[in-house]
């Protein structure tokens, strides 16, 4: 009971930048909806493991946090590369 | 089951929405953003279930290998190589795209570039390019019998050079069909005159600089 409290507002804020992803043209606010929907489904998995008590979980969720966050810049550089073209 | 299960079932929801999100995307670059969204999402959805390690592979080699490759591969393809003179083009030809046209310090070296027909010219192309996802590389040669045989062997998809005798002040060859409509669809006859070269694939690969003219046998003038 105590993990659907914490969870539904995450999973609701969850939804505001797929509605940005879908809704802006720009391709920065895209990628700024990206990085955000990144962040927050690794730190929902990481309240679950906590929640669960299961650090396999866990340290699936920090790998998931700082490997998106690193593909995240390798994307962003690669489309200033296009735009500067 | 787990009094998890309500919003695992939720969370699912958000996989199909994502996909069809990535279906439905029309540019390639907006399609692999939302292909990162997806792979963020199916990561969820496999922590959540219990699958630790298929969310792993999801993120490391799903989201970050396939995104890394193919935002390579869009931006090494879709892109028309356009072959000019050295001396024909502005120093600043290559920095000036549309986006930055209007965002300039306002400066008189700016204007003078922006002002400049080639310069123009190059607007309208990225402008016209822009609706097709592609982008316009500028390839620089010395003279213009290197230009030629760039275009012959393939190195290049289009040429733009001074014309000496026409009403148009540049003519461009293109030796793609495709571009060869889209250009003439959508720019102005008094911009730009256009050409269409046929290039075999013998003529590419055994190209000898005496065989320019039976190359050309294809050619055709707009």
């Amino acid at each position: 009971m105590h993990s659907n409290i914490i969870i539904i507002p995450m999973m609701v804020a969850l939804l505001i930048p797929f509605y940005e992803a879908y809704r802006d043209d720009n391709v920065w606010q895209k990628l700024l909806a990206f990085s955000s929907i990144a962040c927050k489904t690794a730190l929902i998995t990481l309240v679950a493991s906590v929640l669960r008590d299961d650090w396999m979980i866990g340290v699936v969720g920090v790998l998931i946090l700082s490997v998106g966050n690193a593909g995240l810049m390798l994307l962003a550089h690669i489309v200033k590369r296009v735009n500067e073209a | 089951m787990s009094n998890g299960s309500f919003y695992i079932d939720a969370i699912a929801l958000l996989l199909p929405l994502s996909a069809a999100m990535v279906v439905t995307q029309a540019n390639p670059y907006y399609s692999l953003i939302t292909r990162g969204i997806l792979g963020a999402v199916a990561a969820l959805i496999y922590t959540l279930l219990g699958a630790a390690d298929v969310a792993l592979t999801e993120a490391l080699v799903g989201t970050l290998l396939a995104i890394a490759l193919y935002a390579v591969a869009v931006r090494s393809s879709l892109v028309m190589r356009l072959g000019v003179l050295q001396d024909e083009v502005p120093k600043n030809a290559a920095t000036s795209t549309p986006d930055h046209a209007g965002e300039g310090t306002g400066n008189r070296t700016d204007d003078e570039a922006i002002a400049h027909p080639f310069n123009q010219l190059l607007t309208e192309l990225r402008t016209l390019f822009n609706q097709y996802h592609l982008r316009v590389e500028l390839v620089p040669y010395d003279n213009p019998q290197l230009l030629h045989q760039a275009l012959l062997q393939k190195d290049i998809h289009a040429t733009c050079v001074h014309a000496s005798i026409a009403a148009a002040p540049y003519q461009l060859t293109t030796r793609v069909r495709r571009l060869y409509e889209i250009l003439q669809a959508g720019l102005s006859p008094d911009l730009i005159q256009l050409n269409h070269v046929t290039v075999s694939d013998a003529a590419a690969s055994h190209y000898q600089p005496s065989d320019i003219g039976s190359v050309l046998v294809g050619e055709e003038k707009s």
